[in-house]
């Protein structure tokens, strides 16, 4: 519950007893100062409205303004990684550049020298051919020229194999040749992708920079609405405060007027408690998550003001009155969902916040111990009440008069 | 005491003049025929030709090297069939190869020789057969460093038929010529005694027996026809000698002079001479015959 809520139930609580709802009006004389308060309390709850609207979206501006800023803060590491990634493709793509060359250089020169060589494996064929023309009739060397055509053969095997030679190497450079213009191809294209993706990167962190300069300018103008709210409210709860006193004052002199008895001091308000018929038993079974008074909250790392307990209890779980008393008063209040309040009687009040449903009606008498509503469902199988006990316009720690798992 | 005449030369007394030109036309054809046997004799007819024009080419790895190809050569030139062996290498094979193919000089440049080392065998004229090459080729294809043995199996046969048949062409025309002879000279034994019939009569008359005449006519033939086929020969042998001396060229045809005084050339030479002697004789009987066939 945030602090802004419980301050609307606060003054909500207090506007109630204060406006008549729990106390018929003694005097006629006060009636415009309570019509002065409800106005003047009407209005605080109105700017309490707004400020917890607006520090609701404050909070949410600094979620925003803190996920854009992680966003940027990705996008700044996405793009100097992609910067890499892109100098590095670079680098690969000169290396490559330079080996395609290397290796052009290369095909041409085993072109040539393929050239050459077919040529002169040509010449040689056609020398070989002559000779074995003219030396076919030659009988009176027929060792020789046989030994010259085995040569021959031998001669142009050697030159063939060279041609072969020169032919598996330009094939085999050729080869070579095809992969790197295919690897240049392919890291061109990666290259590409990868500029592409690097431009959006940065038009995204472009983008996301303008959101977070908004989220900054909504940031600093809801603060200082925010700032602003809160000034007025504090001067609004100064005067409601004020004129509260005055209330009470009027109160306070009306009933030592009327009844000149039964005054007793806020501070005994626990022992008024205490001294209830047949004592205070605990709404239901469960354990208290959120303790009273002033509270450090580590999740928007504010201090909030509890003028309740939270009590943790199963889902659907059944709420009883902590005391004999009548409904004062049940129905939805902002911040609080369902509320009831049972009027106990001497000033005491019993508060039943976020509840699903009521069992009671209005005006009814309720017992100690008696179901009055209960509490919604809920997927993790757990929710919470509310539970605020006043006592003369002053709250008081439930746990101090009821025995509460802590 | 009555004297008896002697017969032996009987022809010489009755007939000096026509015998003294016979006997120089016979020397003078003994010693054509001589020289043309001791030439067929020393050459072998045209085998030593062949020997000399044909050679087996072992064709060696391209890894051997000169040192282990010289030992390979003479291996080869111990073998029995084996005239010489010789080793070139790789060099020379390839300067030979150049001599031979002189377009191809410009083509490799600065490339390398591809031609291995070789062996050149040449064979012994009187070795030169199938069996004796066969046996000369088996002998070198079972050296490992011997990459390829030519030894013109295609042509080989016909090359040692084709010598075979010159050889009895050779020996034919010899042979002709002493035929020849053998006709020409009971020709001249027939005409001779057809001649001397009436000496020979006159000396039937005094008691000489015609057999005898005739017997004795023969023996001075044979001896006649020895003397003049053994002079007849060594004259043709002393101008072989000679003629091999002045043209040294000859020798690889005919073949070496001292190989003229080599007992089996001798020996050769005297069954010559013996051979004439009896042609010889035989002309004379043959002639007598003829001429008292013809009187009769």
């Amino acid at each position: 519950m945030t602090s802004g809520a419980r301050r609307i139930l606060s003054a909500f609580l207090v506007a109630a007893v204060s406006l008549g709802i729990l106390f018929p009006s003694t005097a006629g004389g006060a009636r415009d100062v309570a019509a002065e308060l409800r106005r003047e309390r009407g209005r605080l709850l109105e700017m309490k409205e707004r400020e917890e609207k607006t520090a609701r979206e404050l909070t949410e501006a600094l979620w925003k303004e803190k996920r854009s800023k992680g966003r940027v803060d990705e996008l700044q590491e996405g793009l100097k990684r992609q910067r890499r990634l892109l100098s590095r493709i670079d680098r690969k793509i000169s290396a490559l550049s330079d080996r395609l060359d290397r290796v052009e250089k290369a095909v041409r020169e085993l072109g040539a020298a393929h050239g050459r060589a077919r040529s002169e494996l040509r010449r040689a064929e056609f020398v070989a051919f002559s000779g074995q023309r003219a030396g076919a009739w030659d009988l009176w060397h027929p060792s020789d020229r046989e030994r010259e055509r085995h040569f021959m053969r031998v001669y142009l095997a050697a030159d063939a194999e060279g041609v072969a030679r020169i032919t598996r190497a330009r094939e085999k450079k050729e080869e070579e040749l095809t992969g790197i213009e295919r690897q240049v191809a392919v890291t061109e294209k990666k290259r590409t992708r990868e500029k592409k993706v690097g431009d959006t990167l940065l038009s995204r962190q472009e983008a996301e920079r303008a959101r977070l300069s908004g989220i900054e300018r909504e940031k600093k103008r809801k603060e200082k609405e925010l700032k602003s709210l809160r000034a007025k409210i504090a001067r609004m709860e100064s005067v409601v405060s004020r004129v509260e006193r005055q209330v009470k004052e009027r109160e306070r002199r009306a009933r030592k007027e009327a009844a000149g008895k039964s005054a007793r001091g806020s501070a005994e308000a626990p022992r008024r408690f205490a001294s209830l018929s047949g004592g205070l038993s605990a709404p239901l079974a469960g354990k208290v998550v959120t303790r009273f008074g002033r509270q450090h909250d580590t999740t928007f790392d504010v201090t909030i003001e509890n003028r309740g307990v939270e009590i943790e209890a199963f889902s659907g779980a059944s709420v009883k009155s902590v005391g004999h008393g009548e409904v004062a008063f049940a129905g939805a209040v902002s911040g609080f969902g369902n509320v009831l309040i049972v009027q106990h009687g001497g000033g005491l009040f019993s508060v039943y916040g976020r509840m699903e449903s009521f069992l009671v009606k209005q005006g009814e008498v309720v017992k100690k111990g008696a179901v009055v509503g209960r509490l919604p469902e809920s997927p993790s199988g757990k929710s919470v009440l509310y539970l605020e006990l006043r006592a003369g316009g002053t709250a008081i720690d439930p746990t101090s008069v009821i025995p509460l798992d802590r | 005491m009555s004297e008896r005449p002697s017969l032996w030369w009987i022809d010489w007394r009755l007939s000096p003049g026509p015998l003294v030109r016979e006997t120089i036309g016979r020397f003078l054809l003994f010693c054509l025929l001589g020289f043309a046997l001791l030439t067929l004799l020393l050459s072998g007819g045209v085998s030593r030709i062949l020997a000399d024009r044909y050679a087996i080419t072992a064709v060696l790895r391209a890894e051997v090297p000169s040192g282990e190809g010289e030992g390979l050569a003479r291996k080869a030139a111990a073998l029995p069939p084996v005239r010489s062996a010789t080793y070139r290498d790789p060099e020379t094979a390839w300067k030979e190869f150049l001599r031979s193919y002189p377009g191809l000089d410009p083509l490799r440049g600065a490339g390398e020789n591809p031609l291995p080392g070789y062996i050149e065998i040449r064979i012994r004229h009187d070795r030169l057969t199938e069996e004796d090459v066969e046996f000369v080729v088996s002998a070198l294809r079972a050296v490992s460093q011997v990459d390829q043995v030519l030894a013109g199996e295609e042509w080989l046969p016909r090359l040692l038929s084709a010598g075979r048949l010159a050889s009895w062409a050779c020996w034919g025309i010899f042979g002709a010529f002493l035929a020849g002879f053998f006709l020409f000279a009971r020709l001249q034994e027939r005409a001779r005694a057809v001649a001397l019939a009436g000496d020979f009569a006159f000396l039937a008359e005094r008691g000489v027996s015609a057999g005898r005449l005739a017997f004795l006519r023969a023996a001075g033939a044979a001896l006649s026809g020895f003397l003049l086929a053994a002079l007849g020969a060594a004259a043709g042998g002393g101008a072989l000698f000679l003629s091999l001396r002045k043209f040294p060229i000859l020798e690889r045809v005919i073949g070496s002079p001292a190989d003229l005084l080599l007992p089996r050339t001798i020996a050769s030479a005297a069954l010559f001479s013996i051979g004439v002697a009896l042609l010889c004789s035989a002309t004379s009987l043959l002639g007598w015959s003829a001429a008292r066939a013809g009187r009769k």
